[in-house]
């Protein structure tokens, strides 16, 4: 018996790598900060949640600049000691007398 | 406002020198004053220029421009590049040392321009509005330096292979 010609079934690209275009990629990479800020309408940001979810590379990118950003509103500074701050104030209040 | 100095110039006595010559310059420049802007308003905007004064006396070398084109990723690996901060919060993120470490010397290489505006924006939490009404410049300008300065920032925390150290450190 002759066998079937079974056609091949075309190997399904790994969930992590690109299934479309790079261009695509680059547009969204151009809108996320504003996409992160909130300040996208409606119908774009619907869009780059589409292609978010079918896109891997975009979705770990959005997310680490978006924990980027955390990080740098949670960022403390150190602060200055009384001490540092009344000799300052010295100091400014002196320069200013003087002028 | 010693937050900010310190934020701008990432050490203790030039932020010191910068707050001193910022107070300094809204004490002489008062009476210009017209009450238009808030008062924390007009003094970034005297700090800003101050700094950029300070940092043109210190050095003569032109500030680079970051281009978008230079943050967007050619491979797979750069695009999938992370921060290690999974399943921690930012604060909890941020005891790691070499994390913070990076953060600071990531933002203190941003050319001057690029860092006051995310400092301003992401730092001292101000309104795109009123960083450009500080800075001179349009929204537009200061959401276009804001995403180049933010994408510096996190090539930088994710090129320095602090994953490594920071696993290593909850092993251990």
């Amino acid at each position: 018996m002759a066998k079937r010609d079974v056609p091949r079934r075309r190997k399904r690209p790994a969930a992590t790598s690109h299934q479309h275009g790079k261009r695509r990629c680059l547009h969204i990479l151009r809108e996320l900060s504003a996409y992160i800020d909130d300040e996208l309408s409606g119908d774009i940001c619907q869009e780059i949640r589409r292609h978010l979810g079918a896109c891997p590379n975009c979705e770990i990118f959005v997310a680490s600049l978006r924990q980027t950003v955390s990080l740098c509103r949670h960022s403390q500074a150190p602060a200055l000691s009384s001490a540092d701050r009344a000799q300052m104030r010295e100091k400014i209040l002196e320069t200013a007398r003087a002028q | 406002m010693y937050r900010f100095a310190n934020r701008l110039c990432g050490e203790t006595e030039a932020a010191k020198d910068l707050v001193q010559e910022t107070f300094l310059n809204a004490y002489r420049g008062f009476k210009t004053f017209r009450g238009d802007a808030q008062i924390s308003t007009w003094l970034y905007t005297i700090a800003a220029r101050t700094c950029l004064r300070m940092r043109r006396r210190r050095k003569g070398a032109p500030e680079r421009e970051l281009s978008l084109d230079e943050f967007i990723p050619t491979s797979e690996g750069e695009f999938r590049l992370q921060i290690p901060v999974d399943g921690l919060s930012p604060e909890e993120a941020l005891q790691n040392k070499e994390l913070r470490q990076a953060l600071d010397a990531a933002i203190d290489k941003l050319p001057e321009k690029y860092k006051m505006v995310l400092v301003l924006r992401d730092m001292e939490g101000l309104g795109a509005k009123e960083v450009g009404a500080i800075m001179g410049l349009n929204e537009r300008a200061v959401k276009s330096r804001l995403h180049r300065a933010r994408l510096f920032v996190r090539r930088e925390l994710s090129a320095r292979g602090i994953t490594d150290a920071h696993d290593h450190e909850r092993l251990t």
